[in-house]
């Protein structure tokens, strides 16, 4: 089983470094309460390479989404830093941001977030309208082909099981091709099998695009199926050695897909090493 | 991109039914402004057309003195058709019998508005040079002569005149009437220096002529001049266009403010349904720029569909209007481009301006909204949102209506409303802490529900409340309006008066009607007399003041005075007892305010050049439209008795009663008939296009509450689904939900009536008092049936909505 290659990069690099997708230093996110200041993450430190896969676990109310938030540009840390694909977010403004995220990142939703009034098509073809990709129409075509919807083209949302309408969510993910792709519990609105279905296809389509891959989420097995598994707990965040170790099977025989993008991420994993300067937090 | 992903958005949301709110209250309003502004127009058209046939033009000018020869110069300069008339009484003598008669001496051209009639029937021609005509009487009290003299000069008779069309309505005219030539008139030589002429001038051009005239001449009139147009109050008709006019432009006005509520309901939901398409677009990456032009676009077109489904919803409203009124009125066609843009000019300002605070707070959601679901971004000041509604609502009412009166009395009723709704909102709100959820049994369920969404509810009672409040408003006014026309002209009301009745011919009249069955009214008598010291302070004239000299304006003619024993019907008691004591007097409440009379005063007055000291017991309100004998000072029998009187009374002649006029004429000589069945019909005509408008502006106004009170009742359907799926998780029964929420709505409803009656009586106060001239009373039973019946609409419409959410499954609901 491919998890058995994963291994955690949780020793140190260069303190800024081009070799990262996602590179994070002393993060910190509280917000104001009626209690007074609540600290939500507190001196969170991480490095994930470029074609990477990181699932971030933890209980509910632990930060998880927070941290997805920030690393995603959508919201602004208290304090720290955050590189995405090199770029140092605190000297982005708002329209920058959104710029960045045009450009370099896509999102797969728990609610899948499609927009309920448009079809299949014209949900997939969003991101690469605002891209200005030509031949939107086309593509999405082609993605949702890839997905296995071709013949689902001019539904709209309501008319698709929830397993559908996260398909319909990863092909609008991967139309313009990003740098990075952030899943916030992808399967945790789908039943057992649907869920197993979409991850081999999300796994699937992130090795064939060479996607940095951040996936937050409860569940234990699809968090196996990433390169790294990172805990999340009251604000730290922590990575246990040799995560994937005791990992068990991944679930179902539908992982051949997974298997066979194995080794790819076997390499990615391999070559380098994460920043420790802040190790404490690591634990 | 944004145009094609706007366009691709509007035609899916469309064809869903999403948008269906927002377009209908957009062609709602457009609709009711440009189809009722049309209808409205062609109404006026024809009721001035005919009302100008009453001054016989367009506009009038009087003077005691001739016009200024630069004035007329301008009048002909600006492309206006002028007539000169003048007017005044002399003696015309038949051998040894002599009479004294009203001259009208008029110009070529006469009437420019409306024809004479003769006995003969309506004419276009005038009386030749040498030539005047005259009515009936003359020739009783002439002896039917076929020439007569009017000063130096010799005239021969020719037709007998029915009716002037300015001949107005004065029953008083005493002295018969006599046409002739203006250029006769020298002749006479009766016009000396200092002999009393009035002098006329009538125009007739178009508004714009007209309006250009009045704005430069009026200000150059002298405090003797007058300017009048066809609702100065010279016509008995005038009072009921003017109400009428007033209130097709009120109805519009509130079926405005109506469709302007919807579209901020349906605008506020609009916006909350993209919030999540907002945050995803963001997240995608979408600028601020992108998102705000693929919004902008969006809602133009929403804005556009509702224009054009208005535009062409208002033509057939006024298409299918004309088709029910008769020819002579549909035959007016007033210019389609002020309807038009008035549509285009609401559509667009109401649109814009009700949806700028959901579209500001629509553009503000973050992005991490995708993640956090609770998150609304900055939350821009609600009084923007008020200021914005409040402007708009202005700005479209003073556009729509040019009355200032009107369109404050709409924005002092919206702030009364806002302050009524804020204080129960807050009240709400202090009493909802600590409430939690009790889900015992539906009541207790539905108050802790009110209580816990206090903001919500607030919001939703602005809706149900201005629905109502608007459709009270319109339910009463035209009600009142029918009412008090109806009083006016009753099915029987008089066609004929007859004045001049002799003592001596009372008895032979009264057996002369009663034989031919003929029901008159009562017989007043009548003597004329001047005011002429008020708590004996001397009342100067017109001249006299112009002149220079201090003290009390008096009225400056002749006064026609009565005695009576009760209060005349038609007439209203204000203040005071009516005529109790032998030297009491009864005054016309306009007269009194325009005299500064009060209860008390002592009047001086002379008749016969004698002097009679009464002192003012009563103040009555006189209904001056009813084509009956009214009276601004009525005395008793004993303080009158003294003096000598003729006495006048109307009566109802069918058509095919006509030939008894003859038997009249030749039976009693010397009485005045005077011939107002023209104008009754007229009244009359005028009256049901009116209120066939007044009925067609009601269900406008219905429809759009209606629209109101859906959007209102949808808008509160999102707020509940959440919490309606908790509770069907937790096992609460269909018929408990259904309950609760029924008695919710039911006691928003409720509220809503209740606030909507107090405000409803206020507006009312306010448009009876300065707008309408109506009489204010409280409606006590609406504040019984409004509640009841708010609380019933409200709560129907809440569980016919409800039902929907409840066949949903609970996994659905929590997912929605």
């Amino acid at each position: 089983m491919s998890s058995e290659s994963m291994s955690c990069d949780s020793q140190s690099s260069e303190s800024v470094p081009r070799e990262s997708a996602i590179n994070v230093v002393n993060l910190k996110k509280s917000v104001i309460t009626q209690e007074g200041e609540l600290t939500i993450l507190d001196g969170i430190n991480l490095h994930v390479k470029p074609g990477q896969s990181v699932a971030i676990l933890g209980p509910s109310g632990s930060g998880k989404s927070t941290l997805l938030g920030l690393l995603a540009a959508l919201d602004t840390p208290s304090s720290g830093e955050i590189w995405l694909d090199g770029v140092a977010l605190s000297d982005l403004n708002e329209e920058q941001k959104a710029s960045l995220r045009k450009q370099k990142v896509s999102f797969i939703f728990q609610s899948f977030m499609l927009v309920d009034t448009l079809t299949a098509l014209e949900n997939v073809m969003l991101p690469a309208e605002l891209a200005g990709v030509r031949q939107a129409r086309e593509k999405a075509q082609q993605m949702l082909e890839r997905v296995g919807l071709s013949h689902r083209l001019t539904h709209l949302p309501k008319q698709l099981s929830g397993g559908e309408q996260q398909r319909v969510a990863i092909a609008r993910a991967f139309i313009c091709e990003p740098k990075v792709l952030f899943a916030d519990e992808p399967t945790g609105n789908l039943d057992a099998a649907n869920g197993h279905k979409i991850a081999d296809m999300l796994f699937a389509l992130n090795q064939e695009s060479d996607t940095t891959l951040v996936l937050v989420t409860h569940d234990m097995q699809l968090a196996r199926r990433c390169q790294r598994q990172l805990l999340m707990e009251s604000g730290h965040l922590s990575e246990p050695e040799h995560s994937n170790a005791q990992a068990p099977e991944a679930g179902s025989q539908d992982c051949s897909e997974t298997e066979r993008a194995g080794p790819k991420a076997v390499t990615a994993a391999d070559d380098g090493a994460m920043p420790t300067r802040e190790s404490g937090t690591w634990n | 991109m944004e145009l094609s992903l706007a366009w691709r958005l509007f035609k899916r949301e469309l064809r869903q039914g999403q948008l269906l709110l927002i377009i209908l209250a957009i062609t709602l309003a457009v609709l009711s402004v440009s189809g009722l502004a049309r209808v409205s127009e062609r109404l006026q058209l024809a009721i001035q057309g005919q009302a100008s046939q009453f001054i016989a033009a367009d506009r009038l000018i009087y003077s005691p003195a001739k016009l200024a020869p630069e004035l007329l110069a301008r009048a002909d300069a600006l492309g206006l058709k002028t007539v000169s008339n003048q007017q005044f009484n002399s003696m015309v003598y038949s051998g040894d019998k002599f009479q004294l008669v009203t001259v009208r001496a008029v110009q070529v051209g006469y009437p420019l508005k409306g024809q004479i009639e003769l006995a003969s029937g309506p004419t276009r021609a005038l009386p030749a040079a040498g030539e005047i005509w005259f009515e009936t009487r003359l020739g009783g009290l002439l002896g039917q002569p076929e020439t007569l003299e009017l000063g130096n000069s010799e005239f021969r008779l020719g037709a007998e005149i029915r009716r002037l069309p300015d001949a107005g309505f004065n029953p008083f005219a005493s002295a018969p009437v006599i046409l002739m030539r203006i250029e006769d008139v020298a002749k006479t030589g009766i016009i000396q220096p200092g002999s009393r002429v009035s002098y006329l001038y009538q125009f007739v051009g178009t508004e714009v002529q007209l309006k250009a005239f009045e704005q430069e001449v009026k200000p150059r009139l002298t405090t003797s001049q007058e300017w009048r147009d066809v609702q100065s109050g010279e016509s008995p008709i005038a009072a009921a266009v003017k109400r009428a006019e007033s209130f097709l432009l009120l109805a519009s006005l509130l079926g405005i403010a109506l469709a302007c509520a919807a579209i901020g309901i349906a605008a506020q939901r609009y916006c909350q349904r993209h919030y999540d398409v907002v945050a995803m677009l963001k997240t995608f990456g979408a600028s601020a720029k992108q998102i705000r032009r693929l919004f902008g676009m969006h809602l133009l077109m929403v804005t556009l569909a509702g224009l054009g489904l208005g535009l062409l919803g208002g033509y057939l409203l006024d298409l299918g209007i004309t088709a029910f009124l008769p020819e002579d009125i549909a035959a007016y066609s007033p210019p389609l481009l002020r309807p038009v843009l008035l549509g285009l000019g609401t559509g667009l300002i109401s649109a814009f301006m009700f949806s700028a605070y959901p579209l500001l707070r629509l553009l503000a959601i973050p992005p991490l909204r995708v993640l956090q679901h609770n998150l609304e971004g900055v939350n821009v000041g609600m009084w923007l949102h008020l200021l914005l509604s409040l402007l708009a609502m202005a700005l479209l009412g003073y556009l729509y209506s040019g009355s200032l009166t009107l369109t404050l009395t709409v924005v002092a009723s919206v702030l009364l409303l806002a302050a009524l709704l804020s204080l129960l909102g807050f009240g709400m709100i202090r009493l909802g802490h600590s409430v939690g959820m009790k889900t015992t049994n539906p009541l207790q369920l539905a108050l802790a529900g009110l209580r816990r969404r206090a903001r919500q509810n607030a919001l939703q009672l602005v809706g149900f409340s201005s629905a109502l409040v608007l459709l009270l408003t319109i339910l009463s006014l035209r009600q009142d309006l029918l009412d008090e026309w109806q009083k006016q002209l009753p099915a029987n009301a008089p066609n004929y008066f007859l004045v001049n009745i002799a003592p001596d011919d009372e008895q032979p009249l009264a057996a002369f009607m009663a034989e031919k069955q003929i029901a008159t009214t009562d017989i007043y008598p009548v003597i004329r007399g001047r005011l002429s010291r008020i708590n004996g302070e001397d009342l100067l004239s017109r001249e006299q003041l112009d002149a220079g000299e201090q003290g009390r304006l008096g009225i400056g003619r002749e006064l026609n005075l009565t005695w009576r024993e009760q209060l005349p019907p038609n007439n209203e008691l204000l203040q005071g007892e009516f005529n109790r004591n032998a030297f009491d007097v009864s005054v016309e409440s306009g007269v009194a305010e325009r005299l500064g009379i009060v209860m008390g005063d002592k009047l001086t007055y002379s008749i016969d050049n004698r002097e009679l000291v009464v002192t003012v017991s009563s103040i009555r309100n006189v209904h001056w439209e009813t084509l009956q004998p009214n009276f601004f000072m009525i005395f008793t029998h004993e303080a009158l008795a003294q003096f000598a009187y003729t006495s006048m009374a109307s009566f109802r002649l069918e058509e095919a009663q006509r030939p008894v006029l003859i038997d009249l004429i030749q039976q009693f000589p010397t009485l005045s008939i005077i011939d107002v069945g023209t104008m009754v019909e007229q009244l009359r005509l005028i009256i049901a296009q009116v209120s066939l408008a007044l009925s067609l502006v009601l269900a406008l106004v219905v429809l759009a509450s209606a629209l109101v009170l859906f959007a209102q009742t949808e808008a509160g359907m999102a707020t509940r689904q959440r919490e309606l799926a908790v509770l069907r998780t937790f096992g609460a029964s269909g018929w408990l939900l259904r309950s609760a929420t029924g008695i919710e709505f039911a006691l928003l409803g409720s509220i809503a009536g209740l606030l909507a009656v107090v405000v409803t009586e206020f507006s009312l106060y306010l448009l009876k008092t300065q707008v309408f001239e109506l009489n204010v009373y409280p409606h006590w039973p609406w504040w019984g049936i409004a509640p009841v019946c708010g609380g019933l609409l409200v709560a129907l419409l809440g569980v016919w909505r409800c039902r929907a959410l409840l066949s949903l499954s609970c996994s659905e609901l929590l997912k929605g």
